[in-house]
């Protein structure tokens, strides 16, 4: 078929895109940014563009080089720029990982030195298909100045992190490629064909393609090559009807369907292993049937780097696609059969031999895929650790694979297998180092996976028999003190902290993940925000390492420390700004607690809705992670927060699915505030006293001193309760302001001073929790009525209704009883005047998410208080106190 | 493009005959009217510049019906106008006025099939020219 081409068509030429063409040449030539993104729908030309872009580079002088992600390379960490890596993959450390810094700063060396200082423009195709180690790399070398990146990215895929983060930063300008017009089609026909076109022909390629580029070159060359399309006295004629598929990939596969046997392997290995050297493939093809091949666009050839690679990407797809999975291993095999070096190092081709034995299903070399592996660590890259080194078989496996697998299928959420592969790594002989990171995470999985602190205490104590040198010793305190902090002791976690002497980075930063808590939940709040705030540049000094967590915690630690310092305003802020950092990156537990905390402001700031909203967030991602303890916490948020709302129905589903979990300890005694508030939405007034003190005792006794003010204060606000004396001692043991407010309204409750109860409610709204500030003005106002100053009581009420105003539906005791003339609840007069517009109860619940028993439950107190009893008065009632 | 255009390019070429030098006029008329800021890239004495728009149009339009040469014409103008700094986007605007230039001279002749393959010959010559101006400024350099 291919023999057939009669003639030679010019260079497919480039149409329509000389703007995006100039506006690389600027910002390439302007020294300031880092790259260029093309996004586009497929077909829509971006291969053709970035390669255009190469060319015009080197034509300027400056070197280029091109990678390319594939699904299969995707596998593969490092995988598509081993063109990049000039000395081989990195040296192990002594505990076995491979220093990234030191290898990307390498490459970066090497190639810096390769190119006399130039500037290499490298062209990543298909970027989001590039593994998260390949993406590092580049982005490092990009941000460097080394490299100068034009990626790719196809309509549909997510765009990778480095680059929507670069772009941000405005280091990346970005092009969004379309169809081309119909004038630009027909000057591309013209150009391609070297001629005009006849009108009919014209419209034809018009309606089939749309001006979808790569449409119109498979079509163009499918119909020159089939005889469809002819040249007759210096015009093209079309002889025979175009294809009759809408589909472009259907047009790619009939035009891979034709391609000889032998023109069909060369693409099919192409497809599995490119790119292929171009030397062993002119040796191994008949004469003529490569050039044959790039003349029908199928493949392109790079002189410069005597490499062969297929013309585009979903050329690529539809042969996978369509290949057979034996013939598929078969190719595969061969491949690495061919290349196997005698060569023992690891280098990138024993990288890429591995990934192509694993698909194949064969058996690779076990120290390549530990090899793989870390570096699949070092880019946050569980699943594909996971696969490489499940390849590994058991028997082969050392203290190093053990590792790194265990820490996956904690990632991951699999605790029960990863507690059995770190167990049988501790049996394994290693070093210190590997052994003590063992251990260390065996209790983090032991802990937060499998919800068995104890057990966690036991793995660290076992440890220190192993561990003995000084700074590895440290680090089984500083866990320990982890385990306890985060099981609910904050106080022996503080006493644990002490033992702590060292002063080195890694000892710093891990004790700052434990004592800025532990200072928070204390009632230190100061010292605790300054801690989280040290921690995290320490955390970033040190970089990523095994065994720590992600370095966003320090930023969830000081939110909740600024949280407990009743700095709402800044809490929500931070908190807003790292949720979205952790979600662009992709770190599940993290986000799950920037979800909880921001659920944690919401709630003190009387945003209770939001408050469910995040709550809600954070269980939904917990469930999805696996990890019980954390959706235990959101859950009791969640709960909490459907109480605060006046929804009794649904804070008791949010307990009942809490109580499938196993308990949990970190915060145990707030996540009580949810069944104490739940037993007062649900009218069992007795019950949520004994709640709220049960609690406030266990806070008394763990050293959890912010929490319990929040208990005593609640039981205050829900039931009347005096509890002033021990909210006063709290207020001074603790340095933060929100503490100290809650006494001074206790106080003032108790001596019914109005004066002070204003005072307090002044302080609250400066704090910016506007549910307390409303309480305490509504209570100001029962006082000074009852004092007899109805003038003074007129204005608290204005004034408490204007701040719950804020409260997004808030259905406290402390409110309820306060709107006087017409108490209703927020959630009592927004049912009430959705009723009285004539909905029915059913449409109200499904508008307000409630159930309907409890829609009527609201209607029935809004009748009783307003002193109707149908809806038809109700609009009356309501319109004179709307 | 379709033969028939290239034919419609070409007589409604011819038919301007002496109404040659109007056009140019006139399209530098339109041009700068549309943006001012174009004029100091062309040649201080416009009645030269038209002088040689004039010729150069001819040039180009004789060769449309055979690719290498307007290619050849159209790479080399292309390449000279990158020199004098004119950019991708200037190219629309060049493109509008040149077709309201001839609409005004060629009056009820300029009909829309006229208009559209006059757009055409535009866009390929216009295509050609970047393609020109874009080797003729490599990077760097």
């Amino acid at each position: 078929m291919l023999a057939g081409v009669a003639i030679t068509l010019p260079r497919w030429p480039i149409v329509g895109r000389r703007s995006e063409l100039e506006m690389f040449e600027r910002v390439l030539g302007s020294g300031e940014h880092a790259g260029l993104v093309i996004h586009g729908p497929a077909g829509t030309g971006k291969t053709r563009l970035a390669d255009e872009c190469r060319q015009q580079a080197a034509a300027g002088g400056h070197p280029t080089e091109r990678v390319a992600g594939s699904r299969t390379a995707a596998l593969l960490p490092l995988g598509a720029v081993t063109a990049l890596l000039a000395g081989g993959l990195g040296r192990p450390g002594p505990d076995g990982q491979v220093d990234t810094v030191a290898l990307f700063e390498e490459t970066r060396r090497a190639l810096h030195e390769r190119h006399h200082g130039r500037c290499l423009v490298t062209v990543a195709d298909d970027a989001s298909l590039l593994d998260a180690a390949s993406l590092a790399l580049l982005g490092y070398l990009a941000a460097q100045k080394t490299i100068f990146l034009i990626a790719t990215v196809r309509t549909g895929e997510p765009v990778p992190d480095l680059l929507t983060g670069l772009w941000r930063d405005g280091r990346v300008e970005r092009v969004d490629l379309t169809d081309l017009s119909r004038a630009h089609l027909d000057t591309l026909l013209h150009l391609a064909l070297g001629g005009p076109i006849e009108a009919g022909a014209g419209r034809q390629f018009w309606e089939v393609t749309r001006g979808n580029p790569l449409y119109v070159h498979e079509l163009v060359l499918g119909a020159v090559e089939s005889g469809a399309l002819v040249e007759r006295s210096g015009v093209w004629h079309l002889e025979d009807r175009l294809p009759a598929t809408s589909r472009l990939l259907d047009l790619v596969e009939q035009r891979i369907g034709g391609l000889s046997a032998e023109a069909r392997s060369v693409v099919e290995l192409l497809a599995l292993c490119q790119p292929l050297d171009l030397g062993y493939l002119e040796e191994a093809l008949p004469l003529g049937a490569l050039e044959s091949l790039e003349r029908a666009g199928l493949v392109t050839i790079s002189i410069a780097d005597q490499e062969v690679s297929l013309a585009h990407p979903l050329h690529g797809e539809v042969v996978r696609a369509h290949m057979p999975r034996l013939r598929a291993r078969a190719i595969l095999l061969a491949e690495a059969g061919r290349l196997e070096a005698p060569n023992p190092e690891p280098g990138p081709a024993a990288l890429r031999i591995a990934v192509w034995r694993l698909d194949a299903g064969g058996r690779p070399d076990p120290a390549v895929l530990v090899r793989g592996a870390r570096l699949a660590r070092d880019a946050h890259d569980f699943r594909v650790v996971r696969r490489l080194i499940e390849a590994v078989p058991e028997e082969q496996l050392d203290a190093v694979g053990a590792l790194l697998l265990g820490e996956a299928l904690y990632e991951v959420g699999i605790f029960d297998a990863s507690e059995r592969v770190l167990a049988l790594g501790q049996g394994l002989p290693s070093s210190e180092h590997v052994a003590l990171r063992l251990a260390v995470t065996r209790a983090k999985n032991a802990h937060w996976g499998l919800c068995q602190p104890e057990a966690a205490l036991a793995i660290n104590a076992g440890a220190r028999t192993v561990v003995t040198s000084g700074p590895l010793a440290e680090e089984l305190v500083a866990s320990e003190a982890s385990v306890l902090m985060f099981s609910g002791r904050p106080d022996r976690a503080l006493t644990v902290l002490e033992r702590l002497a060292g002063d080195d980075r890694r000892t710093r930063t891990v004790r700052a993940i434990v004592e800025a808590v532990a200072l928070a939940a204390t009632g230190r709040t100061a010292e605790a925000v300054g801690i989280a705030e040290a921690g995290f540049a320490e955390h970033v000094a040190l970089g990523d390492e095994l065994a720590i967590a992600h370095p966003a915690t320090h930023i969830v630690n000081q939110v909740f420390a600024l949280t407990e310092a009743g700095r709402l305003a800044e809490a929500e802020q931070l908190g807003r700004a790292g949720a979205e950092i952790v979600a662009s990156q992709r770190v599940p537990i993290a986000q799950i607690w920037f979800a909880a905390n921001l659920g944690r402001v919401a709630i003190l700031q009387g945003r209770v809705a939001t408050a469910r909203r995040y709550y809600a967030e954070a269980a939904g991602l917990a469930e999805a992670s696996r990890f019980a303890g954390p959706r235990r916490l959101a859950l009791s948020g969640l709960a909490l927060a459907h109480a605060m709302l006046g929804d009794a129905d649904a804070a008791e589903q949010a307990l009942a699915e809490r109580a499938t979990l196993p308990a949990f300890g970190f915060l145990g005694p707030e996540q009580q505030l949810a069944d104490a508030w739940t037993a007062v939405a649900s009218r069992r007034p007795a019950e949520a006293i004994d709640l709220f003190r049960a609690a406030a005792t266990q806070a008394a006794s763990t050293g959890h001193q912010t929490t319990e003010s929040w208990l005593w204060h609640d039981l205050m606000r829900t039931s009347g309760q005096d509890a002033s004396a021990r909210l006063l001692e709290l207020a001074s043991a603790c340095d933060s302001p929100l503490v100290s407010a809650r006494a001074r309204q206790a106080v003032a409750v108790r001596a019914r001073d109005a004066r002070e109860l204003t005072g307090a409610a002044g302080d609250f709204e400066a704090l910016g929790a506007m549910l307390l500030a409303a309480e305490a003005a509504s209570g100001a106002a029962e006082a000074l009525s009852r004092a007899g100053d109805r003038r003074a009581a007129t204005a608290a009420v204005r004034r408490s209704d204007a701040l719950a105003a804020a409260c997004e539906g808030a259905a406290t005791p402390g409110l309820v009883h306060a709107a006087a003339p017409v108490p209703l609840s927020g959630r009592e007069r927004e049912v009430a005047m959705l009723a009285a517009t004539g909905m029915a109860s059913r449409d109200i619940a499904e508008r307000l998410y409630l159930s309907v028993r409890t829609v009527n439950n609201h209607l029935q107190h809004a009748y009783t208080k307003l002193g109707v009893s149908s809806r038809a008065d109700l609009a009356q009632a309501l319109g004179s106190n709307p | 493009m379709t033969p028939e255009q290239i034919t419609l390019v070409q007589s409604s070429f011819e038919r301007l005959g002496p109404g040659l030098p109007t056009l140019a006029t006139r399209f530098y008329r339109e041009l700068f009217g549309r943006d001012p800021a174009l004029r100091p890239l062309f040649a201080t004495d416009l009645a030269q510049q038209e002088a040689s728009f004039a010729e150069k149009l001819t040039e180009i339009v004789r060769a449309i019906p055979r690719l290498e040469e307007l290619l050849a014409h159209t790479r080399a103008l292309g390449a000279r106008h990158a020199g004098y700094g004119v950019r991708a986007a200037d190219y629309q605007t060049v493109g509008t006025a040149l077709l309201d230039a001839l609409a005004a001279v060629l009056g009820d002749g300029f009909d829309a099939p006229t208009r559209q393959a006059w757009a055409l010959a535009y866009n390929l010559v216009a295509e050609t020219m970047l393609e020109g101006a874009a080797s003729a400024r490599p990077i760097g350099s």
